[in-house]
């Protein structure tokens, strides 16, 4: 009879699909970062209603919202050179860029940036419209600066609002990068499916893709409990 | 010091300031008293614009600025020549008590982190609080808070303090400490226009009173004449009500 699983294919199959973490990492903690600027210039331009940026931030997130992730990988890998080629040969634009050297590793971080930076938008304005109107009168009064305001006062505060949802939206992200190898990335996913074919145990290696997926998660939620402990200290009622 | 001319706020519709005029001498302490509603607060809130003001002057130590054409280093101006202490009191939540206090200092005044920190905790042992420096506000009773208010307000060495309803959401077993530290920064011969609630209070510290109702001046005189022998029949009801209570 046959074995339910080879545990010796999958325990093997660890040690080379992890090589691959980084790349699952990187695009996952790169888009965050790009993601954020994005949300945050975003929210402002919503805050502070600036005419005709306001439009088009509101239809990229409305747009974002409403299509699917993978469908936004396809636009970002298909789109961007056809529109960069467009450029060069119609205007004589952005003639140094050679669109067939473009890593699809950078179209994954692209789309995944664009993708979160849509959802954080609406996350972070909530954040900065939660923060009390008497902390943003009281700065004021005092003679900061907007940008001081922002920075010293308002943002801290936003931020141990938001870090929850922040935390929550960076750990689904992580899971969907698992999404990438159909552009042709090599992620920890792609690597098991390969490694899958080659073995012929796909049962084994997304056992093992999965649990990897699985402490990556783990670690990241433990971290975000230190974090926000760290950004809520000032509201601990207690005297320390 | 402080000139209001012909001062008028709307909301939307609502008018809510009629034409104010009032002026504030260099050292003397005027309250603002009046029932609710009747604009006290928003035009405090005008002086510095936390409200923006619809049309009308406010000049401040000889800085005249015509609300309507105020541009930001108008209303920057006003705001550095005056401190304000809001009724929830506004501290900071994110910064410790010696940080509320040094903020100004250090960003505003770009006055060194060594030095705004000596001159806050000197301004914070005034107010009593010498050894909570590094508590947050949340850790503060709302009387410590607004001692912070105060100081915070103060550390700017403002020309002018406006006090919002300092007491308004306080204990009543708490609203004496932050009385007594007002009186305090009242002897030191600080300019100060105080909306209140608390008419003793205001008789005990005022020079002169300034009553309001429905967004007009009705009446004002020293702190005597408003409280034994008010000239405006209102104003002696509704003295006559708030004191009974």
């Amino acid at each position: 009879m046959e074995n339910l699983l080879d545990i010796h294919f999958l325990i093997e199959s660890f040690p080379a699909i992890v090589t691959r973490l980084p790349i699952t990492i990187g695009i996952a903690v790169g888009s965050l970062i790009i993601s954020l600027f994005i949300g945050l210039t975003t929210a402002l331009i919503k805050i502070y209603r600036v005419p005709v940026l306001k439009t088009i931030s509101s239809f990229y997130v409305s747009f974002v919202r409403g299509t699917p992730l993978l469908v936004q990988i396809y636009l970002v890998f298909y789109g961007i050179p056809k529109v960069i080629y467009f450029f060069q040969t119609e205007y004589g634009w952005l003639l140094n860029i050679d669109v067939n050297i473009i890593a699809p590793e950078v179209y994954a971080l692209l789309a995944f940036s664009i993708n979160l930076g849509a959802y954080l938008s609406e996350t972070i304005r909530s954040a900065i419209e939660s923060v009390d109107r008497g902390q943003f009168e009281a700065a004021k009064a005092i003679g900061l600066s907007p940008t001081q305001m922002m920075l010293k006062i308002i943002f801290p505060q936003a931020l141990s609002v938001a870090i929850p949802n922040l935390g929550n939206m960076f750990i689904s992200t992580i899971k969907d990068t698992s999404l990438v190898f159909i552009i042709g990335v090599i992620d920890i996913m792609g690597q098991a499916k390969i490694l899958g074919s080659r073995g012929l145990a796909f049962f084994e290696v997304y056992i093992a893709v999965s649990i990897i997926y699985w402490i990556i998660c783990i670690i990241v939620e433990r971290l975000l409990v230190i974090v926000e402990k760290r950004a809520r200290r000032y509201e601990r009622g207690v005297v320390s | 010091m402080i000139k209001v001319e012909n001062l008028h706020k709307y909301f939307d519709q609502q008018h809510v300031l009629k034409g104010i005029n009032f002026s504030v001498n260099k050292g003397e302490v005027v309250s603002i008293l009046g029932p609710s509603g009747s604009g006290k607060s928003t035009l405090l809130r005008c002086v510095n614009f936390l409200e923006q003001p619809t049309n009308g002057i406010v000049e401040i130590s000889g800085k005249r600025v015509n609300v309507e054409s105020a541009r930001k280093v108008d209303i920057q101006s006003l705001r550095l020549s005056t401190g304000m202490v809001f009724q929830q009191y506004n501290l900071f939540k994110n910064l410790t008590v010696l940080q509320n206090v040094m903020i100004g200092l250090t960003s505003v005044k770009n006055i060194s982190s060594n030095e705004a920190k000596k001159v806050s905790a000197e301004i914070l042992e005034k107010v009593g609080l010498q050894d909570r420096l590094e508590h947050y506000p949340v850790q503060l009773s709302g009387g410590q808070q607004q001692r912070v208010g105060i100081a915070r307000a103060l550390a700017l060495n403002p020309e002018v303090l406006l006090f919002d309803e300092p007491t308004s959401s306080l204990d009543p077993e708490l609203v004496g400490e932050v009385l007594t530290v007002i009186k305090e920064v009242a002897k030191e011969g600080n300019t100060m226009l105080i909306v209140t609630h608390e008419l003793n209070f205001a008789r005990e510290i005022s020079d002169r009173i300034i009553f309001m109702e429905n967004g007009m001046i009705l009446e004002e005189g020293t702190a005597e004449q408003m409280f034994t022998n008010p000239s405006v029949e209102r104003t002696k009801q509704f003295i006559g009500k708030v004191l009974k209570k």
